[in-house]
């Protein structure tokens, strides 16, 4: 912004400020000469009196030359120059990009209704401004952004007519997606005046999603957008609102065995976003009924966990929600989640070679079981990874959810190819090359792999033969501490540890004693060693199948893992996501892609009856174990996937924990997230049309100029009175 | 002339219009004796002098009661003072004795305070000398009491010009030196000089067992440093000058000012030494005053 006068030619008048110093000059020449009988008491005084005398002298001279001076520049109408100065004419057409928030944050409740409410007469505001012939764009900031007005043409009833359609979603909020956009489109544009406008409440995990410049990271050097970044004027506008909030920012749904059957634990988690601590009661609803309450106590920006035992049939689908009071925003107070039935999935549990067993060996294909099972024995030596992983997946030994077969690396590759959703490495040395080629067809087909190093891993083949297949990347070496090493969760919104992590710790404390240190390429890390460091778990990005990694030995001997309460869990939930890659979620958050498991059998596609009783198409998902998926699902609640009025599936939607973080992000992060763009922020209760057009065509600084002349003018009074002068002196 | 106008010529002002030294001299002492109850003149040793009529306020003891008898009427018998006392009246007339604004200079009012001194003296039948110096003796006229002296002195006082520079502490030990037998130092002087030189020359007198008045004589406006206006001063004696805003520094110069005299006034009470103070407005009756009072202690 630039510095300019309307009046210039009363500049001249400037040269006013020389009058002091003229008449200073003449007046020391007519200062009257006075033979004294002595000054010997004058030359006393000189050293540090009279030098701050002339000190004083010199400073009123200066103060009263820029009296003059400010005085002459506020008449010569000293002037900020806005975004459209030198040739572009502030009359010249302009184009417009409006992105206005309206995530679900958007739907807090203020003081004067509701926030959104507050952006969009900003928006109307900004129009007001706007003439025929200006380009408008309106875009919204919600995940995924929705371009309102996409054609440029400014028409005042339509840009009403969409405002008024326009109200806040259940979306989270992604700024940087619609800003990216807008500007795509300022790029686009022939006019010279290009302006981005951003209305929301600055959601600061709305500007997360990338570190650095938001213009230079979302355009490449020399594109459409990043010249527009540098040619485009910015204003932001946050509208702000309470940011105090709590929030049930999980729900693990997790069937408990041993008990009464169809007995589920469910575990919610609540998050305190605010300043204060709250005492809330937190209610458990299921199949629309309240079947338990309780209550939590949160400190402030901190989580708390309700635990919440309920019993359904397990042969149908059921849904439920965990339901917080009501506070500024809504949206989050109910997170809903399904039980789906149970089913049963076969995991083929691999052994080593050279492991002993004490049964003999079934490993003939269609046979199921497990081997040498170690019951009989009694000894603990003789319980390798194989015996705790077989327990910890079928506790009842009923075969309830996962029916574990175990079988040896040898005949691996005689099993039948498609039968087990989920295939369990249990401490194997290595696999022979049919053994290879099973694993990369079950992979291809979309199976799922869970790894298990220890003791009987051939760290050379693993790295040059098996790792590569499931996920590449690399064993280091061993880790080993007979003490012990404590896992720490590093990844405790991930929906393996839910419900499982306090704070910074597991459910249980469970120690290491040996590891191998692993590197992963692109691995989902879950926990790590605290002053090791590698990972404990890391599932890798589906490549057909899923694989995960447990760097740990399922072992007494290797880690407490096996004695836990995390074992059972732990494992349901590997083995849970590596047998469904097709169709992971049964819950997601607005935004995203709704998919749950469809039986082949099922031919034609599922229609999905809405939340809000509208029904929709799901799309059918091929592969071996298939699933249905309703795209960009937009409201939080149950879906229903039914197919000629029968019910297949439900699924779950609901808000992005993100969303429930109130807290706007600060102007110097805004800044350096925009630059280059040219900002202007336009504060919260500011007069915006006038924020507008000074940042437009400047700011008028004469009153300003005039004030500080009169406070110079005061400070020369002040320091020109006798009284001063004496004081001035008596403080020397 | 009726007694209450010779009053008038207390006045330096007033003194300074009249025409010659001597009637300056005379017209100041007439003046000054007028206000006194008695005469200065006369003593009471043991030569009779002449009778006088009794004023209230004179000794019982010495009414004539012969006279009373004869004539029913009090008559006080008067007797010539002996004249032994040697006074020197040293006087200041370097350059900055000549500063004086509006009213008459500081040379000026020091050459009529010594005229009149030497009258006085002389009436008294001391024997008065006159001493002239700047940074050296200038004049000098050796003490006497006849007739003539009074003419030689005022006629000295008369064509004294301020000029030079002040060695005050050089010359006051030289003269020191020079005077063999004891006596009064008068010194008439501004004092600006440094006062570690100026006081110990001074003691250099009562160290030689004189008696010792000084007449510090200022000019109102160096004591009271009343300029307003900025302005740069010259230094008389130096030619040296500085500018500076008298309003800003008047209290500071004030203090520095009070500072000095009150250091001068100290050390001289310290040497019994009289220090008087005056200003060229001061009326002379107060030096006057002050040098009977030292004379009468003399006795």
């Amino acid at each position: 912004m630039g510095f300019t006068f309307l009046n210039t030619a009363f500049l001249f008048t400037a040269f006013a400020a020389l009058l002091p110093l003229i008449i200073h000059m003449i007046s020391r020449r007519r200062v009257d000469a006075i033979d004294f009988s002595s000054i010997r008491f004058l030359k006393q005084l000189e050293r540090k009196k009279i030098r701050r005398v002339r000190i004083r002298q010199i400073l009123l001279l200066i103060i009263r030359s820029l009296i003059l001076l400010f005085v002459a520049l506020a008449i010569a109408r000293p002037t900020l120059r806005g975004a459209l100065d030198g040739g572009v004419s502030s009359h010249a057409r302009t184009s417009v990009a409006i992105v206005i928030d309206d995530s679900s944050s958007m739907s807090r409740r203020t003081n004067g209704g509701v926030l959104f409410t507050e952006a969009v007469a900003r928006v109307r505001a900004i129009a007001e401004l706007l003439s025929s012939g200006d380009e408008t764009f309106l875009l919204t900031a919600s995940s995924p952004t929705e371009v309102v007005i996409g054609d440029g043409t400014f028409s005042p009833d339509v840009l009403d007519a969409e405002l008024s359609a326009l109200e806040p979603t259940e979306a989270g909020t992604d700024y940087r997606r619609a800003v990216t956009a807008a500007l795509g489109y300022l790029a686009e544009s022939h006019n010279l005046n290009r302006e981005l406008y951003i209305i929301g409440d600055m959601q600061r995990t709305g500007w997360e999603s990338e570190v650095g410049s938001l213009v230079e990271t979302s355009a490449e050097p020399g594109s459409p957008a990043e010249m527009a970044g540098k040619r485009v004027r910015g204003y932001l506008i946050p509208v702000t609102g309470p940011t105090g909030n709590c929030a049930v920012t999980a729900v693990c749904v997790e069937r408990r065995y041993g008990g009464t059957r169809g007995m589920y634990g469910i575990v919610a988690e609540t998050r305190n976003f605010g300043a204060r601590p709250c005492d809330i009661p937190v209610r458990l609803f299921v199949d629309g009924v309240q079947v338990g309450q309780t209550g939590a106590a949160i400190d402030a920006h901190a989580t708390a966990s309700a635990a919440f035992s309920t019993a359904v049939d397990v042969n149908e689908w059921h849904s439920g929600w965990i339901e917080i009071p009501t506070d500024v925003l809504d949206a989050d107070n109910r997170r809903y989640f399904v039980i789906r039935p149970e089913e049963r999935i076969e995991v083929l549990v691999v052994r080593g070679n050279g492991t002993a067993q004490s049964g003999g060996s079934v490993g003939a294909p269609g046979s199921s079981g497990r081997v040498g099972a170690p019951g009989g024995s009694g000894r603990i030596g003789e319980r390798d990874d194989s015996y705790y992983i077989e327990r910890a997946l079928d506790p009842t030994r009923r075969g309830e959810r996962f029916h574990p077969v175990v079988l040896t690396a040898g005949a691996l590759a005689h099993q039948e190819q498609g039968r087990f959703p989920v295939v369990v490495l249990a401490d194997i040395d290595r696999l022979d090359d049919a053994g290879e080629r099973w694993i990369e067809r079950h992979l291809t087909g979309g199976g799922g792999v869970l790894a298990v190093l220890g003791d009987g891993t051939d760290i050379r083949y693993w790295n040059t033969e098996l790792l590569p297949l499931l996920a590449g990347g690399a064993i280091i070496g061993p880790v080993e501490r007979r003490g012990g090493m404590r896992l720490a969760p590093v990844s405790a919104g991930h929906p393996l540890l839910t419900g499982l992590v306090f704070g910074d710790r597991l459910i249980d404390d469970v120690a290491v004693r040996k590891a191998l240190r692993v590197k992963i390429d692109g691995a989902d890390e879950i926990m790590e060693m605290p002053g090791v460091g590698p990972a404990m778990v890391a599932t890798t990005p589906p490549v057909g199948g899923a694989a995960a990694l447990l760097y740990t030995g399922i072992d007494p001997a290797w880690s407490d893992i096996p004695r836990s309460g995390l074992l059972v869990p732990l494992l349901h939930r590997i083995a849970g996501r590596l047998a469904e890659p097709a169709a992971r979620e049964l819950d997601c958050v607005v935004g995203g892609d709704l998919a749950v498991p469809y039986a082949p059998s099922h031919s034609g596609a599922p229609v999905v009856l809405l939340p809000d009783g509208s029904e929709e198409p799901a799309v059918r998902i091929s592969g071996p174990r298939g699933g249905a998926v309703l795209r960009r699902v937009n409201q939080t609640g149950i879906y229903e996937f039914t197919q000629s009025g029968e019910l297949h599936a439900l699924g779950a939607v609901n808000l992005p924990e993100q969303e429930s973080d109130l807290e706007a992000v600060d102007e110097a992060s805004l800044a350096e997230l925009l630059d280059p763009l040219e900002i202007t922020v336009i504060e919260v209760g500011a007069a915006l049309e006038e924020e507008i057009l000074v940042a437009r065509h400047g700011r008028e600084l004469w009153r300003a100029f005039v004030y500080i002349a009169l406070m110079l003018l005061a400070l020369e009074m002040y320091i020109a009175r006798p009284r001063f002068a004496e004081r001035g002196t008596d403080a020397g | 002339m009726p007694d209450e106008s010779y009053r008038r010529f207390l006045d330096p002002t007033v003194v300074s219009k009249l025409a010659t030294m001597e009637l300056r001299a005379r017209l100041v002492v007439e003046g000054f004796v007028t206000g006194l109850h008695r005469s200065p003149y006369k003593g009471f040793s043991v030569e009779f002098a002449e009778h006088r009529q009794y004023m209230p306020g004179d000794p019982l003891k010495h009414i004539d009661w012969k006279v009373f008898g004869k004539t029913d009427r009090f008559y006080i018998k008067e007797y010539e003072e002996e004249t032994n006392l040697r006074g020197y009246i040293l006087l200041d007339a370097s350059a900055s004795m000549g500063y004086g604004e509006d009213r008459i200079t500081k040379l000026e009012y020091g050459s009529y305070l010594a005229a009149a001194l030497t009258y006085l003296m002389l009436k008294q039948q001391d024997s008065a000398g006159l001493l002239v110096f700047d940074k050296s003796i200038r004049e000098f006229v050796p003490p006497r009491s006849n007739p003539r002296q009074l003419h030689m002195l005022l006629s000295e006082l008369d064509k004294t010009e301020a000029s030079s520079t002040t060695g005050i502490g050089e010359v006051l030990h030289e003269l020191a030196k020079r005077m063999k037998r004891r006596g009064l130092v008068i010194l008439i002087s501004d004092l600006l000089d440094d006062p570690d030189k100026v006081i110990p020359g001074l003691k250099h007198f009562r160290h030689m067992k004189h008696e010792v008045i000084v007449f510090h004589v200022l000019d109102p406006r160096e004591a009271e440093f009343t300029f307003e206006t900025d302005a740069t001063f010259r230094d008389m004696e130096t030619g040296e000058t500085i500018t500076t805003e008298p309003l800003a520094i008047r209290r500071d110069y004030l203090d520095a000012v009070g500072e000095w005299t009150a250091r001068l006034r100290r050390e001289c009470a310290e040497s019994r030494i009289d220090y008087v103070p005056v200003l060229t407005s001061t009326p002379y009756d107060r030096a006057l005053f002050s040098y009977l009072e030292k004379r009468k202690r003399l006795g």
